[in-house]
């Protein structure tokens, strides 16, 4: 009997060791890079590096006065929340009704284009956009964008709906509600949580997007990913701001991810897994 | 009276359903089913150095299969899918399991956990772009520190598809562990109450029970890191571009560059076609093996 409670704790103890292991190899990289953007400019390329320094905000201070970085920041800003709106606005009321009606075939469509590779798109737009003058154009960049929120609103919101009781519309149906009032009025109140967390998803996944930007943007629009190749071309001169920057781009879903982690992972296999 | 009343507002309902949903149908014909179409028609296409475009018949795609540069691509996309998605699924699946071990996770713990894959891949390129830095960076200053050679990691041709499949396991690993562990929670504990009365050894039980019971869900995250990893782009374009020499040069990267670098639209219509079944055959693959594993 004792042996067998010496054994648990000693596999409960080798369990804390690699949870312990497994933290350090996830967490090192992003703390080096926190840590190498208040690192002084001497500093940051030392050989062999160094974990103890007197931080300075001089990296962040260079990235705003030598690259548009606030400007830069506005355009990820703009087209982050346009696609999102815009996913949410074509994204909710199609769920709804996919959820309803039982037929599946909007939500497969928009998953089966969000499983292309994004230059299959990108080769048309690029002609098209061209021809009618709108590269660069924030418009170009939303709806390019949204073709990637709207697959997230609708299959995160999808099981919200489903998991509404049949009984509550066919109520207010009877009541001789129409089923946008029943949507907008019953449906949505219930599923807010869920419409939260597909936002959420939505911007992070949008502010995260890279390869369209890319293309469609030029030096006025451009998204702070998109601008990060201006960041890495000064060498290893620049460590720090390139580190800066990474940080400050990484924040803002890092934040937001945080927020709903409890909600993530159900929303982030598109409803594969009930986590 | 409802006999008639009845079906008018069943196809009234079913106009206003339709009506809900005509606004995501339309947006997705409009960016997606009709460019789709269109790269259809410009892969028939060739476009001369001053822009003038002709009709081509199959000649783009006669070009793909005597292309060098295709099958190389081929290779490497192969390469680093096999090699990428066996690393996450051996390490995803030995995560959830010590995750699930411990039971109660506080929730900063698990964003902490999900942290790598809530950032821009292209912000994860930028942060192993300098800890790999063949001279100063801090990878091969523990490497050595072990008493261990020093790699040039992503500076190598050899070296670099590991490397970028390492930079996306770091990315994605957790991921899939987060599947496997909602997986994990959804099994009834009778199974392993019923292996542990029989004396079976955690590893037994883990073995004969717990991993045929989990196939399922390991398929779902495969084929979710599947269509991930079979377009890869970001990590590679922003830290080599396909390089050194065209050694991480995967076929999105050079479907990318035939495109808006070459501007061979054509040509990259052709290739980005061809990914773009090899991305839909695998994910129908692994669905029939979900279908087999299924319990």
């Amino acid at each position: 009997m004792n042996g067998a409670a010496n054994t648990d704790r000693w596999i409960r103890w080798l369990n804390t060791v690699q949870l312990v292991i497994a933290g350090v190899l996830i967490m090192a990289p992003t703390v080096w890079m926190v840590l190498s953007s208040f690192k002084p400019s001497f500093e940051v390329t030392a050989y062999p590096p160094t974990l103890v320094f007197s931080p300075t905000l001089e990296n962040y201070a260079e990235l705003t006065r030598t690259t548009p970085f606030l400007s830069y920041a506005l355009n990820s800003l703009i087209v982050t929340v346009g696609s999102t709106a815009l996913g949410l606005l074509f994204g909710i009321p199609a769920a709804f009704a996919v959820s309803w009606t039982r037929i599946t075939w909007p939500a497969i469509l928009t998953l089966a284009a969000r499983m292309a590779p994004g230059t299959l798109f990108l080769l048309p737009w690029y002609v098209m956009f061209r021809q009618i003058g709108m590269i660069g154009s924030y418009t170009a960049l939303i709806l390019s964008h949204a073709v990637i929120t709207l697959p997230i609103v609708i299959w995160v919101l999808l099981p919200s709906f489903d998991a509404i009781p049949r009984s509550v519309f066919e109520a207010a149906q009877v009541d001789g509600c129409s089923v946008t009032r029943i949507l907008w009025r019953i449906a949505m109140p219930l599923v807010a949580s869920g419409i939260a967390v597909s936002a959420i998803l939505a911007f992070v996944f949008s502010w995260n997007y890279f390869l369209f930007a890319l293309v469609l943007s030029n030096g006025d629009t451009k998204t702070l990913i998109a601008a990060a190749f201006n960041f890495i071309g000064e060498g290893s001169t620049q460590w720090g701001a390139l580190m800066a920057a990474a940080t400050l781009i990484a924040l803002p879903p890092l934040v937001l991810a945080a927020l709903v982690q409890r909600w993530l992972v159900s929303g982030l296999t598109l409803g594969a897994v009930k986590g | 009276m409802s006999d008639t009343a009845a079906p008018l507002t069943q196809d009234r309902r079913k106009l206003e359903m339709a009506a809900l949903s005509a606004p995501a149908v339309f947006f997705t014909v409009a960016m997606i089913a009709f460019p789709v179409v269109y790269t259809i028609w410009l892969g028939f296409q060739t476009f001369s150095s001053t822009g003038k475009q002709s009709f081509a018949g199959l000649a783009n795609y006669s070009k793909l299969i005597s292309d060098y540069e295709f099958w190389h691509g081929l290779w490497i996309t192969i390469a680093l899918f096999v090699l990428s998605l066996v690393l996450q699924l051996v390490f995803g699946v030995w995560l959830a399991l010590v995750l699930f071990n411990a039971k109660r996770l506080p929730g900063i713990v698990r964003s902490l956990f999900i942290s790598p894959f809530m950032m821009p891949p292209v912000v994860a390129g930028m942060m192993w772009l300098v800890i790999l830095d063949p001279s100063l960076g801090a990878a091969n200053y523990i490497l050595q520190s072990f008493g261990l050679p020093p790699s040039d990691w992503l500076a190598s041709p050899t070296w670099v598809i590991p490397t970028v499949a390492l930079i996306d396991s770091w990315q994605w690993t957790p991921y899939v562990a987060l599947i496997v562990l909602g997986g994990l929670q959804s099994l009834p504990p009778s199974v392993y109450e019923a292996a542990q009365i029989d004396g079976a050894s955690p590893f037994k039980t883990f073995q004969r029970i717990t991993l045929p019971l989990l196939l399922p869900t390991i398929v779902t995250a495969a084929i979710l890191r599947s269509v991930d990893l079979l377009r890869f782009f970001d990590i590679i374009y922003i830290t080599t571009q396909g390089g050194p020499g065209n050694a991480s040069n995967t076929l999105n990267i050079y479907g990318f560059r035939v495109g808006f670098e070459f501007f061979n639209i054509g040509y990259a219509s052709a290739l980005m076609l061809t990914l773009t079944a090899i991305v839909f055959g695998a994910v129908l693959a692994f669905n029939r093996l979900r279908g087999a594993v299924a319990w």
